[in-house]
């Protein structure tokens, strides 16, 4: 076996433990900050997948997206959420946590039966490499306009509804609370930090 | 619309008056590494403090008549006069005194006031210490002499900026002869009696 | 591959007519009856270990220059006594923090505690992969390019939250949300600057922008093209760096450290190493993108056209290659220096202006910048890059 596929024999096996292991903290621990952490490592072994088949800009685009933004985010409001409550207990646990046991095994077992049936093609297509980012490029602006388009709005929207919900007063009514919200916090319009030339501003008092 | 337009260049006017701001702050700090540095390598080299610098508090006990006056002048009664009253004498009989210099702000209004100039200001200023409570020096530590820092054979003195000869900046490598800038205080004093005389004798 | 030069000669040329270190020195080895794998093996890990080295040289080399410009701006001397002029001074300092006591806060999570600062680290040591000190002087010249460098510098706030939240410790959670926040708000701007020279040399590939830089010397420099871009570039890079006018993650007078407060030994030291890497590393990465990264202010095939040598001969190869390093190794420098020198310029921003700074300010104006020049690329194909 030569060099470079031992190497990639181990940089898989090892991303693909990594990814395992780290994918079932990310479900099994109790602290819920480890778990985010480890989902953070998930994401970055899965990048390394990505590397390994050749795909380098989607493992680039893999850890800006998701671990540079989603992963940092889920972060942000696990650190930023400081409420102190105590769990109260639930009835059926046991129970619900069974259910939640088979559905994942059905899931699971979906998966199997796909992978064992669908006529893998080995070796598949050869990897473009670099060329890859311009196909993703003209994919995008010809074939996949309309979901990429679509994809832009929903963010527009998660954006706006962002910034609503951040600033309560653009509102007239609180949208959480439902009380009318306090317009003095409104940005009101400064006056320039540099006076105009000529014109003197209205609010300086006149030197006399 | 044209208010839309005066915003966009009231705000391009203030980024650009940033920007010069900046800029002119960086041309300041570059023409500051061109200027000669004014370092005094601390532990051997020293500045030789003005005649009126005001370091730790000198005390003469003997002096004292325990009048505490300067308790009262202290901003905060700082000085600690411990004293009892000879029957015999029929006077203050002084048995302590002590002064918090890791409390004391230095600012000489007992030194001022005393009335038999039993305190006074030295030019000791190195008063570091690993307690704070070694800082309250009681009447024997406040008799000792500090070390001049002229006298020290370890430390290389160094004439402060007002000491220095008309024109240069840097103590390093002044001669001693040298003198310094304007008139010594015994020179200006003679000079201010000389003038009084003048005065008196003129009418 | 890289093509098998002719045997025992130390400086073989690529077909292109550039240097080729990896092809002689696997010759070499060749020569004296070592497989080619075994060969390739063993260069391998070379560029690697040298740019390791090359990157903390360049901080022992960074740290020193900040010393001594901050104490010629304060009219001090700076560190005078470890060397002459004190060059020894970051070795002195790095050797302190070795021996020091390595303390885990007792309340501290211990291991998050000890994998934060090396999630720090290890991304900005990675970016070195795409810095080119020449035509083929590079680790790797990935496709992807300067995007690579852009995703890795997004992996840091992990670090930063990683090592604020298992201090235990208020101030250090808050300074590393701040940095987080500071960073990933810069990143915008960030990458639209980087976009703009992108669509002006078609290629995500640092090689080619340089390349594409290098047809008339100075004046074909990115930077008379992108003026806009390289200052927002620059204003980001040092908001990334979380270094003045931007360095409120570790604000002294709020936050005791930010992130760092905990921090002693050698875990600090791997803080201090990261903060100087990137900044060397942001430096680099200016000069590649403005400022015509390995190329000489004047063309070095029209000095050879000139000094009538041609430009194949090895002499001339191993000349145009330390040219480029040294200019290369140059610019980051100067960049440095201002950098160093706006620290003791400008007051620290605080956080609402950092914020509004980044998202209303920069972000905007990037984002013109962007459309001026894919409009400017339309209409002048062939200055912008058609």
């Amino acid at each position: 076996m030569s060099l470079a596929l031992s190497t990639q024999l181990i940089c898989f096996l090892l991303l693909s433990g990594a990814l395992l292991l780290g994918a079932l903290g990310v479900v099994l621990l109790p602290n819920v900050v480890y778990s985010a952490f480890l989902l953070g490592g998930v994401l970055l072994s899965m990048a390394g997948l990505y590397l390994l088949l050749n795909a380098s800009f989607v493992a680039a685009a893999q850890v800006l997206v998701y671990v540079g933004a989603v992963n940092v985010l889920i972060l942000f409001a696990i650190m930023l959420v400081n409420k102190r409550q105590p769990m109260r207990p639930m009835r059926v646990l046991l129970l619900r946590r069974l259910l939640s046991v088979a559905v994942c095994l059905g899931l699971l077992a979906l998966l199997v039966q796909v992978a064992l049936t669908t006529p893998w093609a080995l070796p598949g297509p050869p990897s473009i490499g670099e060329a890859a980012l311009t196909r993703i490029g003209e994919h995008f602006f010809t074939d996949y306009l309309l979901p990429f388009e679509v994809a832009s709005v929903l963010l527009l929207m998660a954006m706006i509804g962002a910034i609503v919900l951040a600033r309560r007063d653009v509102l007239a009514r609180d949208v959480v609370t439902g009380e009318p919200a306090d317009q003095a916090l409104l940005e009101r319009q400064r006056p320039p930090f540099l006076p105009s030339q000529g014109g003197s501003s209205p609010s300086a008092p006149s030197p006399r | 619309m044209f208010g839309f337009l005066k915003q966009v260049g009231d705000y391009s006017r203030e980024a650009a008056a940033a920007a010069r701001g900046i800029t002119q702050g960086l041309a300041v700090t570059f023409d500051h590494m061109r200027r000669r540095p004014v370092t005094v390598q601390y532990p051997y080299e020293k500045l030789i403090p003005s005649e009126r610098y005001r370091g730790r508090i000198h005390f003469e006990f003997d002096k004292c008549i325990a009048c505490e006056v300067c308790v009262r002048v202290c901003p905060i009664n700082l000085p600690v006069v411990d004293w009892v009253m000879n029957k015999e004498t029929r006077k203050k009989q002084l048995k302590n005194y002590s002064i918090d210099f890791g409390v004391c702000i230095f600012c000489g209004n007992c030194v001022e006031y005393c009335p038999t100039n039993c305190l006074s200001m030295t030019e000791e200023y190195e008063l570091a210490a690993f307690d704070r409570h070694s800082l309250n020096f009681d009447n024997v530590a406040l008799g000792r002499l500090p070390t001049s820092v002229t006298m020290d054979p370890a430390v290389q003195p160094l004439r402060e900026l007002a000491y220095l000869p008309k024109g240069a900046v840097d103590p390093h490598g002044v001669p001693d002869q040298e003198r310094r800038a304007g008139q010594l205080p015994q020179e200006a004093a003679a000079a201010n009696t000389a003038a009084n005389t003048k005065e008196d004798s003129r009418p | 591959m890289i093509p098998t030069a002719p045997p025992r000669l130390p400086f073989a040329t690529l077909p292109g007519g550039n240097l080729d270190l990896a092809g002689g020195f696997q010759a070499v080895l060749q020569g004296w009856g070592l497989s080619p794998g075994l060969a390739h093996a063993l260069w391998l890990p070379l560029p690697m270990v040298l740019v390791l080295v090359a990157a903390v040289v360049g901080v022992l080399a960074s740290v020193w220059m900040e010393r001594k410009v901050s104490a010629a701006v304060q009219q001090r001397i700076g560190p005078e006594y470890a060397g002459p002029l004190g060059i020894l001074q970051p070795l002195a300092d790095g050797l302190k923090l070795l021996v020091k006591e390595d303390v885990i806060p007792a309340r501290a999570d211990s291991l998050l505690f000890t994998l934060g600062p090396v999630l720090v680290l290890v991304p900005v040591i990675l970016s070195w992969l795409i810095v080119p000190f020449g035509q083929n002087l590079l680790i790797s010249n990935v496709g992807v390019g300067i995007f690579l460098w852009i995703a890795l510098s997004s992996i840091q706030p992990i670090g930063l939250l990683m090592s604020g939240y298992s201090s235990n410790n208020k101030y250090a959670l808050l300074g590393g949300l701040r940095a987080a926040a500071q960073s990933i708000s810069y990143e915008v701007p960030l990458a639209l600057a980087v976009l703009a020279v992108v669509m002006l040399s078609n290629s995500l590939s640092t090689v080619e922008i340089v390349q594409q830089q290098n047809s008339a010397g100075l004046l074909s420099w990115n930077i008379w093209r992108q003026p806009v871009g390289f200052l927002v570039f620059w204003i980001c890079v040092i908001a990334e760096c979380e270094r003045a006018p931007f360095d409120l993650p570790e604000a002294e007078e709020e936050l005791v450290a930010g992130y760092q407060t905990e921090y002693t030994g050698m875990k600090f030291a791997l803080f201090y190493l990261g903060s100087y890497i990137n900044l060397v590393l942001s430096g680099l990465l200016v000069a590649v993108l403005y400022l015509g990264g390995w190329g000489f202010p004047l063309p070095v095939e029209w000095l050879a056209t000139v000094l009538h040598q041609p430009l194949s001969s090895p002499l001339v190869q191993v000349v145009t290659a330390s040219v480029g390093i040294v200019t290369t190794v140059l610019k980051a420098f100067l960049l440095v220096f201002f950098a160093i020198l706006l620290r003791w310029t400008t007051p620290r921003v605080r956080i609402d202006q950092l914020l509004d700074f980044g998202w209303k300010f920069l972000l905007p104006i990037a984002l013109v910048n962007l459309l001026l020049t894919a409009a400017l690329k339309l209409v002048f194909p062939t200055i912008f890059g058609g």
